[in-house]
């Protein structure tokens, strides 16, 4: 198998690898990597478990070779929080009561973070259609799409605390 | 007008500032007192209110000068203020999960691991003539292929009869079968493998349907003949009760096959420890000790030198009760003696898994003028697949479920599964009652509807009431909310104001109709008479102040493990933060039985409050000795002993847990409970003795041109007897009416001749956030006096009762009744057209 050295910003830390040719990034991530956090539920694009943010996109990592994103930022799941303290959307999931089994929070969470690095103050239906990439079957979404209402007030007070941006 | 109020317990926090008045339009009613005050839907589901001293209902109008006492929630008696009961907790696991951080065994890998696959059938029916593995057993990295002759025990796996095959010899019955085992160095040289195993096949003629395979010319697929269980239950006369009706509604239904569409597949890892001779899997699972059986039976090993470890694991739904890669992991372990895992695709989830049993039903039901039931007769048949599993014990569930929760002084109930060559009809979330209560509803919304009665009325006038005998005939011992769950969802704002609703959006969208309609069930908790239904729980205190709880229950998603962690924390009076708790591990937690049948709060909820118990006495007698006092003048308090009459005498239990364990006696104890059960037996495990009620309300969009139904939004209002967690009950609501929502209109198992026509998430087509509508959880608590703080369960209830409520309320808006799931556009299109005609 034909083999590619690729370089790339992996949650902040330079990161060197040899994949072969035709290793999508979730499996680089998981097997290689050893960043579970990052799931798989379909391994097509279908389900959205796989969702990480690659120069700040979020993308589906099953439907990505890892050979593309040479060069570029890689944000995962493990990437979120700083210091030991959690990612203003993080502390909104647990607070909401958003996870039940957990298995699609991570990739949740990611497409929560897309949407409001673009879009701040977004409506109920936008939230809905920002996470409509990631199916979960245990908690009929209304505890994800009042997190995600949550954080955005959460990062809006905190942007608006003093810090001018 | 000046209407005077006094708020109670937590309701004060309404009460008006500075004043005991509040001013109200001329006219108006208690309820809306009650919501100028700032009372929520949930709140007045509970209010109780005294005008003038004598209590009314809600719909009572007021007059200038009234006096209003308005009461929190009360179930027999003042109920006590609890710290973490009943409080939506943040779930324990919840920051592993949310960071990335949880394990599930589908993210375990170990040096040196391997990859297995598992090659699967090519016909839904076949025999075989000829297996040949020997090229796939020379590609370089390939460690292991097993057949059927590497199984050391039973060739077969089942959680009621064990006919389900580990690996196929001479047949294969469906699609999923499993015929060979391959563990390779990495996946794809295990994939390649698959390829190269040579199966020759002579097809046989495939069962399609219950029908075909109850024909007498029909291909045997069983030496016992294709009907695999029937039952059969009866009350009364029920011919006589059809004759006493002056209404009779009849109808027939059918559902489809339904994946669990858990998003974690099942997976797992398995490693034999040579030195040891113990063999550990790690597997999605909802009861390992169960699989710790299954697995030593295929094996012939001791279960003891087995280790099973199921949680958490990331959705089961019902779907990972049975076998999934347990037996298969456990062989190729002990072949390889390297770490193997084994993960299934997507597609050989949906393929391969069992599924919700498709069902036809046939409704009777005769009612008198007024509206009271005077019969109800109930024919079932449901496609059960090639392979046992569990499907006898959900037709009689299914049997029992589908009078609903109503009073019939006849009943005569009647089913049978049948074997095919479909996918395997098995465990699922509501376990026959989705299948059963979509027909029932729907025949009591015609019934109504035939007799001018509200639809919530005629249900409410046949409610079964604590202590009543049942339509099947055993009595009502626990907690019955019936009525309660209706007149909550009548207060709702969904159902009030549902004409006005209506009205507003068919005026906003012309081309759409808009509709209301509701449902309601009963289901039962435990696993019923006669199955071993119980909970075994260890406590330990440990010196340093931590306690821990260890419970062989398993994280599924459903969040017991927290629940478990607030009843203890409720019971030793302590912090929950001081709560360890450790799950699903057959070598490091005692056998609690399986997630299953909404059971698991209920019964491990009395074992942990038995073992505080027990902790609690020895605590009291240690602290005699500590703190040289009689121990009846000992008092257990808020995490400690303390003397009666002496304040300076106390102890707190890490400080006797220390001691105990100096004197080599730690502070630990044992809990157990086994499930009360009914006062009859009908066998094979019916009937049950709790049971969770439910009443759900949909609002629907019909799009005339598309046929495309929309619900936009839904209301849950269920009764589980006391909430543990609120977030919990809420959270098992909702996923619980979006699921229920994918039953009705979009999920749909395609078969055709066998073969799985919708095998990934692009044909079969689960909710996204975009299709959920906005849900109101109602909890509504009727404290039952056997549970743990008064809970039954809840798990399943809130995805049943909402497909038929959607139906309903399509009905409600466009007229129309669509009998087979599910309901999609070229259905309503169809029925748009016969209605017009």
């Amino acid at each position: 198998m034909k083999t590619v050295n690729i370089e790339f910003t992996l949650n902040g830390a330079k990161t060197k690898v040899t994949v072969p040719a035709n290793m999508t990034l979730v499996h680089l991530l998981r097997k290689e990597l050893g960043l579970t956090g990052t799931k798989i539920g379909c391994d097509k694009g279908e389900c959205g478990a796989c969702a990480v943010l690659i120069n700040g996109k979020s993308m589906n990592s099953c439907l990505v070779l890892a050979a593309q994103v040479d060069g570029k930022e890689v944000t995962t799941i493990e990437g979120l929080e700083n210091e030991g303290k959690l990612h203003p959307i993080q502390e909104a999931f647990i607070e909401e009561g958003a996870i039940q089994c957990g298995y699609c929070t991570p990739g949740m969470v990611i497409s929560a973070k897309f949407l409001l690095d673009r879009n701040p103050d977004p409506t109920d239906d936008e939230i809905k259609t920002g996470i409509s990439g990631n199916l979960c079957r245990c908690t009929g979404y209304t505890k994800i799409v009042n997190a995600v209402r949550a954080a955005a007030q959460k990062l809006k007070n905190a942007g608006g605390g003093g810090e001018t941006r | 007008m000046e209407i005077g109020v006094k708020l109670y317990g937590e309701f004060k926090k309404y009460a008006p500032k500075d004043d005991d008045r509040i001013s109200l339009d001329n006219g108006g009613t208690v309820a809306q007192a009650l919501r100028s005050l700032g009372l929520n839907d949930r709140d007045l589901s509970y209010a109780m209110v005294l005008v003038n001293n004598i209590r009314v209902k809600f719909d009572r109008h007021l007059q200038d000068g009234d006096r209003m006492d308005i009461f929190q929630p009360i179930g027999g008696g003042a109920e006590k203020l609890y710290r973490y009961v009943g409080k939506p907790v943040p779930r324990i696991d919840a920051r592993d999960k949310v960071t990335g951080r949880t394990k599930y065994s589908t993210d375990l890998s170990f040096p040196g691991m391997l990859w297995a696959k598992v090659k699967r059938s090519e016909y839904p029916h076949a025999n075989i003539l000829k297996l040949d593995v020997e090229k796939a057993r020379k590609l370089p990295g390939v460690e292991a292929v097993l057949t059927a002759d590497d199984i050391p025990g039973h060739n077969g796996f089942g959680i009621i009869t064990p006919n389900w095959p580990v690996l196929c010899r001479d047949r294969v019955m469906y699609m999923g079968d499993a015929i060979a085992l391959v563990a390779a160095v990495d996946e794809e040289t295990a994939e390649r493998a698959c390829e190269l195993i040579e199966v020759e096949y002579e097809e046989l003629p495939v069962v399609t349907s219950p029908e075909e395979a109850m024909r007498e010319d029909a291909p045997q697929l069983h030496e016992k003949g294709n009907i695999m269980h029937t039952m059969e239950l009866r009350k009364g006369d029920v011919e006589k009760g059809l004759e006493e009706a002056d209404v009779i509604t009849e109808g027939e239904y059918s559902t489809q096959f339904m994946d669990h569409a858990f998003i974690e597949p099942p997976g797992g890892v398995g490693i034999y420890d040579e030195e040891e001779g113990i063999l550990t899997i790690w597997c999605g699972s909802q009861y390992a000790f169960r699989d710790q059986l299954q697995i030593a039976r295929a094996m012939n090993w001791d279960p003891r030198k087995i280790r099973v470890i199921g949680s958490p694991t990331g959705g089961a739904f019902g779907g990972k009760d049975e076998i999934t890669v347990q037996i298969h992991l456990a062989l190729l372990a002990y072949h390889t003696k390297k770490p193997v895992k084994l993960w299934w695709t997507r597609e050989e989830t949906l393929i391969v898994n069992s599924k919700r049993h498709p069902m036809k039903t046939k409704f009777k039901i005769g009612a008198t003028k007024d509206g009271r039931f005077t019969a109800i007769d109930v024919d079932v048949t449901a496609d059960t697949g090639p392979h046992d599993t569990i499907g006898a014990p959900i037709l009689n569930l299914a049997l029992e479920s589908s009078p609903g929760p109503y009073q019939y002084p006849h009943s005569h109930f009647k089913g049978r599964s049948v074997y095919t060559n479909n996918a395997i009809g098995g465990e699922f979330r509501g376990f026959g009652a989705p299948q059963v209560v979509w027909g029932v509803e729907q025949e009591i919304a015609k019934l109504a509807g035939k007799l001018g009665i509200d639809p919530i009325e005629i249900r409410k006038r046949n409610a079964l009431k604590l202590g009543d005998i049942s339509s099947l005939g055993h009595t009502m011992q626990t907690s019955v909310g019936v009525t309660e769950t209706l007149e909550a969802a009548e207060n709702s704002d969904l159902w009030r104001n549902r004409e006005k609703i209506i009205r507003e959006l068919n005026k906003k969208h012309p081309g759409k109709l808009h509709g209301v309609g509701m449902a309601s069930e009963w289901h039962a908790v435990g696993l019923g008479v006669g199955i071993p239904d119980f909970a075994n729980i260890d406590l330990e205190i440990h010196p340093d102040g931590k306690i821990v709880l260890k419970t062989g229950a398993i994280e599924i998603g459903q969040g017991n493990i927290t629940a478990y962690a607030q009843m203890l924390a409720e019971a030793l009076e302590i912090d929950m933060e001081r709560i360890e708790v450790a799950h699903g591990d057959t070598f490091k937690t005692p056998d609690s039985g399986s997630v299953t049948a909404s059971r698991s709060v209920l019964v491990n909820g009395n074992a942990i409050i038995d073992g505080a118990d027990k902790i609690k006495k020895r605590a009291i007698l240690e602290a005699a000795t500590i703190l040289v006092e009689d121990p009846n003048n000992l008092v257990y308090e808020e995490g400690a002993v303390r003397s009666k009459s002496d304040a300076e005498k106390i102890v707190s239990i890490e400080n006797i847990a220390e001691v105990c364990c100096r004197r080599n006696k730690p502070l630990q104890d044992v809990g157990a409970n086994i499930m009360a059960i009914s006062d009859k037996d009908f066998g094979d495990g019916l009937p049950h003795n709790y049971y969770t009620f439910i009443t759900q309300v949909a609002l629907v969009g019909v799009d005339l041109k598309t046929g495309q139904v929309d619900v936009l939004r839904a209301v849950s209002a269920p009764e589980m007897g006391k909430a543990i967690n609120i977030h919990g009950v809420e959270g098992q609501c909702e996923g619980g009416v979006v699921m229920g929502q994918g039953y009705a209109l979009y999920e749909d198992l395609k078969m055709e001749k066998g073969q799985v026509l919708t095998s990934n998430f692009t044909t079969y087509i689960i909710p996204t956030a975009v299709d959920a509508p906005d849900i109101e959880t109602i909890i509504v608590e009727v404290p039952e006096k056997t549970g743990p703080y008064g809970a039954k369960g809840v798990g399943e209830a809130p995805t049943v009762p909402i497909t038929p409520a959607i139906m309903n309320a399509v009905n409600n808006a466009a007229g129309i009744r669509i009998n087979d799931l599910p309901i999609t556009p070229e259905k309503v299109i169809n029925a748009l057209k016969a209605e017009k005609r």
